[in-house]
């Protein structure tokens, strides 16, 4: 039997067991998920623009990961709003800083990996560390959207005359009660990754200049500052569309 | 008050005075360094591979002033070809930082200085935190730094034992991690207990079950052969550690959020029994579930995109792309997944035996 099916089969059943029906939904979010993700690869190997793809298939992931399974729409709304406005604002910096950067395709430390692989395919690879970066981080900015969408609809529920200042401040009350846990999410997510990497630096003794310029090792601390950065930046602009949604709809009860 | 604003802005100082002196610290590197300062296209040709891919190739004279060692300010010439496509190789540009190596035939570039824009970027992430969060938000920096060391260390000393026992090292590190991070983000309390409790039986669960299954299986469709960056620790062991330090962040994250909502449900009613505490956390626990085994899926698997992109281009099918770029990835989210979604009931149960107390005989 294929490890992957029995693997997904028991998570499909824990997920039923503890979830119920939104269990089964994180379940089909999870797959959908990563359906656009092998879609987006397809399409840029077919020469697609990069950015392009990642920009319109992100937004349709954050969608997914937002809507499927999850019911109150003022939270989801928000949330899906802000994640989406983040994204934009992450890409104007992602573009920028990775074409400084210079960390596109592979390294020396990929040779084995690229034996006998021609590289000269005619795809742009900064565009395509750009896409990998923005689709790396999706999911991060849509969790703490929604953790700070439900935080400040939940404030909503019990003070509903709460002044849309006020709760602004709530929404940046929120982001450092999560920030900690999710810092330490996207620390362990990436760090499991660099493991093997990590033990290869270890273990060939490069020196610290080396490693602060290593091209490999760069690529994915950008990753991982990217994504910090995405999860910080998440947490005033989620609390922003909130506070103006909440101001506009108050202004046309009046 | 005052003082303690005039000592944020200091920092922020600081850190933007580290970040521009990257640019100066030239002699700080045993490796030859030179200035761009002039590049000139020498001749294009189109390339075609074995696929019918077309690529551009070029080569272009690099003019440069030497930044370091004893033939300092000195100009010196070399040649780079690069490809319009760059997967290994890179086009150079006047004002960037290139290391060189000097030898009797001359100068030949290497790598790109990267040290100012990583500084840089990461100097931007800490003042926003700073700024945004404040403390809260360097206390979880804080942590990350001490995970980072403590995750050196247990390198250096997996080298130091020729991996003999390396699952067992990494099970260690993964206990001393969660210890560490939770008494920092939540501190010495009963909670942290609760939290404790669930990460280390939740994540253990789903590690003996997976390790099960890829027994029982014998992991047929993971291609353990496409573990990159394998040293001198076999690739399995290698992917079984990456994966339970992998989850183990977003288990915790998991706990926590529950531990912390029925904690302010027990303090805004005190009388609540152990069984509605039960239900009340996996009401919580089952609407984040979901963002957060997405979380873990787009980290692992995005990763694959650029490998991914070569192998179709040079003609491999989708399956065998999908098995040496993302059956692992996929892997590592599907026993996450169950780490996250086992930690639910757990942590309900943990919560509901220690925050309400037993009714004595």
């Amino acid at each position: 039997m294929n490890t992957l099916l029995v693997l997904s089969g028991l998570l499909l059943f824990v997920m039923v067991l503890v979830g119920g029906r939104q269990g089964a939904a994180a379940f089909l979010s999870l797959w959908l998920n990563f359906g656009c993700l092998f879609l987006a690869i397809l399409l840029v190997a077919l020469q697609f623009s990069p950015l392009l793809v990642a920009l319109v298939l992100g937004i349709l992931m954050l969608a997914l990961i937002i809507f499927v399974g999850q019911d109150d729409l003022l939270v989801t709304q928000t949330a899906f709003f802000a994640a989406v406005l983040v994204l934009v604002v992450l890409l104007v910096l992602m573009v920028p800083v990775e074409y400084w950067a210079a960390v596109q395709g592979f390294g020396l430390e990929d040779s084995d990996t690229l034996e006998g692989l021609s590289l000269l395919v005619g795809i742009d690879f900064v565009k395509v560390s750009i896409a990998t970066a923005v689709l790396s981080t999706l999911g991060a900015i849509a969790e703490a959207a929604m953790a700070v969408a439900a935080g400040l609809s939940a404030l909503l529920r019990q003070h509903p005359a709460i002044s849309t200042r006020r709760l602004f401040h709530a929404g940046l009350t929120t982001g450092q009660r999560i920030i900690g846990t999710t810092f330490n999410t996207l620390f362990f997510g990436f760090f499991g990754g660099f493991l093997g990497l990590f033990i290869w630096f270890v273990n060939l003794q490069y020196t610290l200049g080396e490693l602060l310029n290593n091209k490999v090792l760069i690529a994915e601390v950008l990753l991982v500052l990217f994504a910090l950065l995405g999860v910080v930046l998440t947490v005033p602009l989620t609390a922003l569309v909130m506070a103006k949604r909440v101001g506009y709809q108050r202004k046309k009860a009046a | 008050m005052r003082w303690k604003r005039y000592w944020q802005w200091g920092l922020l100082l600081l850190g933007l005075v580290v970040v521009v002196a990257t640019r100066y610290n030239a002699p700080l590197y045993q490796q030859p360094l030179i200035q761009v300062t002039a590049t000139q296209t020498l001749h294009q040709t189109t390339t075609q591979d074995e696929f019918h891919n077309r690529d551009r190739q070029s080569t272009q004279q690099v003019s440069g002033r030497l930044l370091n060692g004893s033939r300092r300010g000195q100009t010196v010439q070399a040649r780079n070809t690069y490809t319009a496509s760059s997967a290994l190789d890179q086009r150079y540009r006047k004002g960037q930082q290139v290391f060189v190596s000097l030898t009797n035939h001359g100068v030949q570039l290497k790598d790109l200085k990267r040290d100012t824009v990583v500084l840089g970027l990461l100097y931007l992430v800490v003042a926003v935190v700073l700024l945004l969060l404040r403390w809260p938000g360097l206390l979880a920096l804080v942590s990350v730094v001490a995970n980072f060391a403590l995750f050196f260390c247990a390198i250096e000393l997996d080298l130091m034992w020729h991996s003999t026992g390396f699952l067992t090292l990494f099970g260690v590190l993964a206990l001393l991690f969660t210890g560490i991070t939770l008494r920092l983000v939540l501190g010495r309390t009963r909670q942290m207990l609760v939290v404790f409790l669930a990460t280390v039986s939740g994540t253990g669960l789903a590690m003996g079950l997976s390790a099960l299954t890829l027994a029982l299986t014998q992991h047929q469709g993971l291609y353990f052969e496409s573990v990159a960056y394998v040293t001198q620790v076999a690739p399995q062991p290698l992917f079984l550690a990456a994966t339970l330090l992998g989850s183990l962040g977003a288990v915790m994250d998991q706990a926590t959020d529950i531990v912390a909502a029925l904690f302010t449900l027990k303090t805004d009613q005190p009388t609540i029994s152990a069984a509605a505490l039960f239900q009340a956390g996996r009401q919580v626990g089952r609407t984040i579930m979901g963002p957060l085994i997405n979380v873990l899926l787009l980290i692992f698997v995005a990763e694959a995109f650029p490998l991914a992109v070569l192998l179709l281009r040079n003609g491999n099918s989708w399956g065998y792309t999908f098995d040496m770029t993302m059956s692992l990835g996929l892997a590592q989210s599907l026993i996450s997944g169950i780490g996250i979604v086992l930690t639910v009931p757990l942590t309900s149960f943990f919560a509901s035996r220690l925050f309400v107390r037993q009714p004595k005989h």
